[in-house]
């Protein structure tokens, strides 16, 4: 129980690290490889609390996801390398207020809520990963076929607004200068 | 036991609130999806903290992550899509001279 | 005890297969050169490039060859002979070769170098091309093995191995394998005749060791992980068990080696669109096949 709780804790401290470094530091590519990294430290919580299965996918997705941002800021940002000094933030003392009050509530909840008995054994992985499936395929089968429809949606959805548009005003003018 | 339920539960509302501030107070688009991700992050770990430690039984608690991972990725796509058009328009993604867009 | 085993295989296999490129690009075996040239690589001058990104330009070698091993950790040799035996083993293995691409993105933003960059950002265009290859014929292979677990996975082909029963599975998965990785013909994150060396480029002496040893382990990796999954693991008349393994990992790693000497680079622009437009419907219908032949044939 004490080696869990290690674990856990630890694990938990790297992606607070980590996500207190995506905000520190001014250069683009680290702060999206330092959310990575967060994203990869909470899926090692989750193997420390033997959900192996989600540990395992959140580790495999966050990796790619968090590239492809990488990608993005590279492409849309004015100081990708951080080298200029710039300030990128406003509003800062509300936000920091936001930041403590939110995270302040959750704490109180999380140590004065009475949580009831808690289970000591889990069930066993390969286990999981069958009722998972099983979970997956048979009572919440609603809620697969819908989330694969969002995200059919998603990808159409996200293809159409990124596709240029080229108007015959565009093409127009494109055709008196040359 | 309960121990280790509440570091998972302090750990995720720390990076809520980490989440929370970056979302905030970052002024361009990129920024704030990533203060999102890490709002989203903290809601999964306490989301498996609560599957594992009160209710290993019921598979719905790992249902409910896999469909946030999903809003995750989802949120993303759309998200980076809306960023790459509101650049071709208008040449950066800065939320503070996105004043045009209000109204 | 499994752990040295499976470590010094690995090795061994990283030796031969450094050999054997090595006689087909020099027409001459010769068993000590890549030992002799490993070692000077450590003895030669070791020039970092005027601002790199320090962390990234330290971690990128050492991350890749980290992921190469625990790639292996997973598979096994022999029905005992595996560093951990994972429930979800399959889907580790994917896992961990996400990390391929962060290693990549590191190695290109790192050297503060333009051809290096543009190797790194281009290894994510190969990446959106071959990661869904990747995953459905894993699916596939799972799907006929009912577990995820690699050594159920080699036992379920038992009778029939999986390159007969899946055929088309095999072949999209050998094409990622190779996308993943950077061998020719999809080796645009090093491309040597035109970049310069891409994400090899700014690096010298102890890191360069570490970095090749790590892309040639990586295809070990794959090599191993294809014989897993498609061709019977450990499985074979005569020989034990593990010399099946390693004989049949060491046949697909050459094969990608050969592979990649006779066809011409391709650009990741259109293996983007060969596998967005053909290879998806291609795993998808891979999927179906699998998934009533499971159900249908006793």
């Amino acid at each position: 129980m004490y080696a869990q709780a290690f674990f856990v804790a630890v694990f938990g401290l790297a992606a607070i690290g980590f996500g207190v470094v995506v905000f520190r530091t001014s250069s683009m590519v680290r702060s999206a490889l330092a959310l990575l990294f967060s994203q990869t430290a909470v899926g090692c919580m989750f193997l420390a609390m033997q959900t192996e299965f989600l540990g395992v996918l959140q580790i495999m997705m966050m990796a790619t996801e968090m590239s492809i941002m990488a990608i993005f800021m590279v492409m849309f940002m004015m100081d990708p390398g951080g080298m200029g000094g710039m300030d990128m933030t406003h509003q800062k003392r509300f936000s920091i207020g936001a930041g403590v009050v939110a995270a302040g509530v959750a704490i109180v909840v999380a140590f004065w809520a009475d949580w009831g008995p808690v289970t000591a054994e889990a069930p066993d992985a390969a286990m999981q990963t069958r009722a998972l499936g099983m979970e997956l395929l048979g009572r919440s089968m609603l809620i697969f076929e819908t989330a694969g429809i969002t995200i059919l949606t998603a990808m159409i959805a996200a293809t159409a607004v990124a596709i240029p548009v080229q108007t015959t005003a565009n093409s127009a003018d494109k055709e008196d200068t040359e | 036991m309960t121990l280790v339920l509440i570091v998972a539960l302090v750990t995720g509302a720390i990076l809520c609130g980490i989440g929370v501030y970056g979302a905030l107070s970052q002024t361009n688009l990129v920024m704030i999806m990533m203060g999102v991700e890490l709002i989203l992050a903290g809601a999964l770990v306490n989301l498996v903290a609560f599957w594992r430690f009160l209710h290993p039984e019921s598979y719905s608690g790992q249902m409910f992550v896999l469909v946030v991972m999903t809003v995750m990725a989802v949120e993303m796509a759309v998200g980076f899509g809306v960023a790459i058009a509101r650049f071709r328009a208008k040449g950066s993604v800065e939320m503070e001279e996105a004043g045009d867009l209000k109204g | 005890m499994n752990f040295a085993v499976v470590l010094v295989a690995l090795l061994g296999s990283v030796w031969l297969l450094a050999v054997i490129e090595g006689w087909t690009t020099t027409g001459r075996l010769r068993l000590t050169a890549t030992l002799l040239s490993g070692l000077a690589y450590l003895g030669r001058e070791s020039i970092v490039p005027r601002t790199p990104d320090r962390v990234f330009f330290e971690t990128a070698p050492v991350l890749l060859l980290i992921v190469a091993v625990l790639g292996a950790a997973v598979l096994p040799l022999a029905p005992t002979l595996v560093i951990a035996d994972l429930a979800t083993g399959a889907l580790f293995i994917n896992a961990a070769l996400a990390y391929v691409l962060v290693a990549l993105i590191m190695a290109g933003w790192g050297p503060n170098g333009a051809y290096a960059m543009i190797g790194g950002w281009r290894f994510l265009g190969q990446l959106i091309a071959y990661a869904m290859l990747i995953v459905m014929p894993i699916t596939a292979v799972a799907m006929r093995a009912e577990s995820l677990v690699t050594t159920v996975i080699v036992v379920s082909q038992d009778g029939l191995w999986n390159i007969v029963y899946q055929p088309l599975g095999f072949v999209l998965f050998f094409i990622a394998a190779m996308a993943l990785a950077f061998r020719a013909p999809f080796d645009l994150p090093t491309a040597p005749g035109e970049l310069g060396g891409g994400v090899d480029a700014e690096y010298t002496g102890v890191r360069l060791a570490v970095l090749r040893l790590a892309r040639l382990t990586l295809v070990i990796t794959l090599a191993s992980a294809t014989t897993v999954f498609y061709l019977g693991g450990w499985h074979g008349p005569l020989l034990p068990p593990w010399a099946w393994s390693l004989i049949k990992t060491l046949a697909v790693a050459v094969s990608m080696l050969l592979a990649g000497r006779y066809l011409p680079r391709i650009r990741e622009a259109d293996l983007m669109r060969w596998c967005w437009i053909l290879g998806i419907p291609l795993a998808l219908l891979n999927i179906i096949v699998v998934g009533l032949l499971v159900l249908v044939v006793p």
